[in-house]
C-alpha cells in the first residue's frame, strides 16, 4: 500500500500548526542525544552567600569545549519584567567558543547582563537571560535551608525555578555569525547551542537553590531531591518576536515540517507491527496523560484545547483497546485519529506514534537545518506563464480571499521601536502602517498574481521585475514553496482572525516546549527540558525522559 | 566588530527607509554583507550612496536608455542579475557613469556564475574582469567612487589564458601517467572486442 505525505493545505494550516506537539524531532531532545556522551562539568562556581556572583560549565569532547557562563546579580522586585524591553534580569546567560580565559570573563562580566544593550564578541554563541519564578524560588531555598525538601504540588504547578525570555544566537549584539559554526557535526540539527545554552541554564537553577539554601543555614539545609530537580524545566515567555521567524525562514519551516511529515508516513507505511510496537505506544500513553494534568493554563483558549485533547484521547483509547493488530496498523490508526479527534489529538497521538520508531525519526532529525542561501536567487528566466500557474496551483487558498474587506487586511506587522520586537496592530485605528513589515504573505501573493497576468505571459520574469521590483521577495517566496512545499503557512496571517500564538506553538513544539499557557493570544509561557535528565546523568538518557511520570 | 548578520540586517533596514522594496533591499543586505565578509568597504560604499540619496542617481532599465549618467550601482547590478540571461545583452555597452561599482560587484559575479558569462568592465579608473569561477580578487584600494565613460563586456565566451606551447608542454607531461603497451599487453588488457565492425 503506497502512503502519501500529509498535503501541505492540510498540515499547513495554522490551526493544526498552532496544535502541534514536542516529539523525538524536537531540538532540545535531539541536543541530548547529540550530546550525552560529552563531558559536562562545573567549571566555576563564584556566588557569594546571597547566590550573586558567577558560574562556568563546559560541555567537552577529546576535540571541542563549550561553556555557559552564568551572571546572576540583585534585582529589585519593581525591575523585574519579562519584556524585551527590560534592561536586568536575575540572571544572564552567554555561550562562549571554548573555555573562557580571566580576561573574557570580565568582559563578559559588564557586557552579558545588559543583554541587548551590551556587547559581545565573535568567541561567544548564544546570549541569553531568566527571572526567578520568586515565589517558587524563596519557597525551594525556606524549605531547603530548613532541612525539609519543598511542596512539590506547588512546584509541578509552575514547573520552573527561572524562566527565561530570550535566546540570542547566529550574529545578534556582536554574536559569531552562523556561517563561523555551521559546518561543526555536532551542531547540524537546528538550534543545538541554543539547546545547549538552556539545558545548562536549567542546571544552574539547581545549583544556585542548593548554594542559596545552605548558606543560609549551613547546619540544617540540605539539596534539592534529584527527582524533584528531574521534574522541574526552565520556564520560557515569548511572545510575538518569534512568529516572523516562521515566515522569514519559509526554506527552514519546511525542512522541520517535511520532516515529521516524512516519519508519520514511513511508520504509516509500516505492513506489519508485533505486540511490542503497540504496547509501546500504549505505555507512553498512558503516561503522558498522567502528566497532562499538570498543563496549566489560564488561557480560556488552551483550557478548551487541553478539555478537548482530554476527551479525545479517552475516546482514542476506546478506539486502540478494541483494535487488533492488523496490516498497516498505524496507517489505519492515524486514519481513525484524523477523522475523529481534533487537530490536538490527532498531533498528539502522531508524537506519540513516532516515539516507537526511533530508528526511523531520529535520522530525520539531521535533515532538519538548510542552507537558506541556495534558495534566496530568483531564476529570471522562468516565463511568467509557468509563475501565474504555480500560484495558481500552490496558493489557491489565498485566491479568493478578498483583499478589499476589512477583516481581511485587519492586522499589521510591524517592528516597535519603543518595545524592540515585533508587534501586531490594528490597521486603521494604529499608525505605522506604512512600516509594515512584510509578513503579509497571503495579500502580497495575489497583488504578485494580478501583476503578472498583466504581463505578456510569454515574457520572463527578467521583464517583470525591469517593470516592477515591489514583489521581488514574495516571487522568492513563491519559487521556494515550489521546491519546498511545506515552506509556506497557508493561512492569512494578517486577518482579524489570526491568532498569533499558534505560530509561536508551531516553533516552540520543535523546540520541544511543553505545558503551553498562552497568556494572550500574543504570548506564551512555557517549560522546557521538563523530566530531562540532569547534568551528572546526562550519559544514560535514553531518550524517554519526556515521557517520563511527573510526581 | 559587528557581524555579518548585524551588518545585513542594519543594511536591508536601511534600504527600506530609502524608498527600496522588500526583495531589493534583501538583495542589498546581502551584497554588502558579502563584500564585508572579503574585507572590502561596502558598508561605506553604501553609506555614500545614501548621502547622495537614490533621487539623484538613474536607475538601468535598458541597456538604450538614454541617461546613463550617475547610474545606481544597486539597480546597475540588479539589471545584470536579473537580464543576463538574455541573449541580446551578450555585447559590448557603453554608459556614462556608475557611481560606488563596488556595490555593483556581487550582483555582477552572480550573474557570471547563474549563467555562466563572463564581464569585463573597462574605465580608466578601473579594468575588472569577472567569471563564472569563484577566484576573484580587487586592491581595495583602488576602488573609485565613480568610474567614467565606462564599457561592460558580456560573452559567453572563455577565452585562452595561455599559450600553445604551455599547453603542449603540460599534455606531454600528462602523457607519463600512462602505461607503454606491448602487444600481449594491448590484447589481454583490452576491455572491449578487437574487432567491432559487428
Amino acid at each position: 500500500m503506497k502512503v502519501d505525505l500529509r498535503k501541505p493545505e492540510f498540515v499547513m494550516k495554522l490551526d493544526r500548526l498552532g496544535s502541534f506537539h514536542q516529539s523525538k524531532l524536537s531540538f532540545l531532545r535531539s541536543f541530548i542525544r547529540e550530546f550525552k556522551d560529552w563531558d559536562f562539568q562545573t567549571k566555576e562556581f563564584n556566588l557569594d552567600n546571597e547566590g550573586y556572583g558567577y558560574a562556568i560549565y563546559t560541555v567537552q569532547n577529546r576535540h571541542k569545549q563549550y561553556s555557559l557562563i552564568c551572571f546572576s546579580n540583585y534585582l529589585d522586585d519593581s525591575d523585574r519584567s519579562d519584556r524585551v524591553i527590560a534592561t536586568k534580569w536575575d540572571a544572564s546567560f552567554v555561550l562562549f567558543d571554548g573555555v573562557p580565559l580571566k580576561k573574557d570573563i570580565e568582559r563578559l562580566q559588564s557586557n552579558v547582563p545588559l543583554q541587548e544593550q551590551g556587547r559581545v564578541s565573535q568567541k561567544e554563541l548564544c546570549l541569553s537571560r531568566a527571572n526567578k519564578s520568586v515565589r517558587i524560588f524563596e519557597h525551594v531555598v525556606n524549605s531547603l535551608s530548613e532541612g525539609k525538601q519543598p511542596d512539590t504540588k506547588l512546584l509541578y504547578d509552575v514547573g520552573y525555578l527561572y524562566r527565561t525570555t530570550a535566546v540570542y544566537g547566529a550574529g545578534k549584539f556582536g554574536l559569531a555569525d552562523r556561517i563561523k559554526i555551521q559546518n561543526r557535526d555536532e551542531i547540524k540539527g537546528p538550534f543545538r547551542l541554543e539547546m545547549m545554552l538552556v539545558y545548562l541554564a536549567r542546571q544552574f537553577t539547581f545549583d544556585i537553590v542548593n548554594h542559596v539554601a545552605h548558606h543560609r543555614c549551613p547546619e540544617k539545609a540540605i539539596t534539592l531531591h534529584d527527582d524533584i530537580a528531574r521534574n522541574l524545566g526552565i520556564g520560557n515567555s515569548t511572545g510575538l518576536g518569534m512568529a516572523p521567524f516562521i515566515v522569514n525562514h519559509p526554506a527552514l519551516l519546511n525542512q522541520w515540517i517535511i520532516a515529521k511529515e516524512s516519519a508519520l508516513k514511513a511508520i504509516r507505511s509500516i505492513a506489519f507491527i508485533n505486540e511490542i510496537e503497540k504496547n509501546s505506544f500504549q505505555n507512553y500513553l498512558t503516561l503522558i496523560q498522567e502528566n497532562i494534568k499538570y498543563w496549566k493554563t489560564d488561557s480560556e483558549y488552551q483550557i478548551k484545547k487541553n478539555n478537548q485533547l482530554l476527551k479525545d484521547l479517552e475516546n482514542f483509547q476506546k478506539y486502540f483497546n478494541n483494535l487488533s493488530l492488523g496490516e498497516y496498523f498505524w496507517n489505519s490508526v492515524y486514519q481513525w485519529v484524523e477523522k475523529n479527534t481534533q487537530a490536538e489529538c490527532c498531533e498528539f497521538i502522531v508524537s506519540l506514534m513516532m516515539e516507537v520508531y526511533p530508528e526511523i525519526v531520529e535520522p530525520l532529525s539531521y535533515e532538519m537545518s538548510i542552507n537558506e542561501e541556495e534558495y534566496f536567487d530568483i531564476d529570471t528566466s522562468r516565463p511568467i506563464y509557468e509563475i501565474s500557474q504555480l500560484i495558481e496551483n500552490q496558493y489557491t487558498w489565498l485566491l479568493n480571499i478578498n483583499f478589499d474587506q476589512k477583516d481581511n487586511i485587519f492586522n499589521f506587522w510591524y517592528y516597535s521601536k519603543n518595545k524592540q520586537e515585533p508587534r501586531l496592530s490594528d490597521r486603521f485605528s494604529e499608525e505605522g502602517a506604512d512600516l509594515e513589515l512584510p509578513l503579509a504573505i497571503a495579500r502580497d501573493i495575489q497583488n504578485l498574481y494580478q501583476e503578472l497576468k498583466l504581463m505578456d505571459l510569454k515574457d520572463d520574469l527578467g521583464a517583470y521585475l525591469i517593470k516592477s521590483q515591489q514583489y521581488r521577495h514574495i516571487l522568492r517566496r513563491v519559487l521556494i514553496c515550489e521546491k519546498l512545499p511545506y515552506s509556506e503557512i497557508q493561512d492569512n496571517t494578517i486577518s482579524k482572525s489570526v491568532i498569533p500564538v499558534d505560530m509561536l506553538r508551531l516553533k516552540l513544539s520543535f523546540f520541544g516546549a511543553t505545558r503551553f499557557d498562552p497568556r494572550s493570544d500574543r504570548w506564551v509561557r512555557i517549560t522546557m527540558y521538563q523530566g530531562a535528565p540532569l547534568m551528572r546523568e546526562i550519559n544514560q538518557s535514553n531518550d524517554s525522559w519526556s515521557y517520563k511520570k511527573i510526581a | 566588530m559587528q557581524s555579518l548578520y548585524e551588518i545585513e540586517t542594519t543594511v536591508l533596514r536601511s534600504s527600506r527607509t530609502q524608498g527600496l522594496s522588500w526583495g531589493v533591499s534583501e538583495e542589498v543586505g546581502k551584497a554588502i554583507r558579502v563584500l564585508e565578509q572579503s574585507n572590502l568597504a561596502g558598508l561605506e560604499s553604501f553609506k555614500r550612496i545614501i548621502d547622495l540619496g537614490f533621487d539623484n542617481l538613474n536607475k538601468l532599465l535598458e541597456v538604450n536608455q538614454k541617461n546613463t549618467n550617475n547610474l545606481c550601482p544597486i539597480h546597475f547590478g540588479l539589471f545584470f542579475l536579473d537580464q543576463s540571461h538574455k541573449n541580446k545583452l551578450y555585447q559590448t555597452l557603453h554608459f556614462e557613469s556608475l557611481v560606488e561599482p563596488l556595490v555593483s560587484l556581487p550582483f555582477l559575479i552572480k550573474a557570471a556564475k547563474k549563467n555562466l558569462i563572463y564581464f569585463q568592465l573597462d574605465s580608466k579608473e578601473l579594468v575588472l574582469n569577472i567569471s563564472p569561477g569563484s577566484l576573484f580578487s580587487i586592491d581595495k584600494n583602488q576602488i573609485p567612487q565613480i568610474i567614467s565613460k565606462f564599457s561592460l563586456t558580456l560573452t559567453t565566451q572563455r577565452e585562452i589564458q595561455f599559450s600553445p606551447k604551455t599547453w603542449d608542454d603540460l599534455y606531454k607531461l600528462s602523457l607519463e601517467t600512462f602505461v607503454d603497451e606491448s602487444e600481449e599487453k594491448r590484447i589481454s588488457g583490452a576491455g572491449a572486442g578487437l574487432t567491432d565492425n559487428d
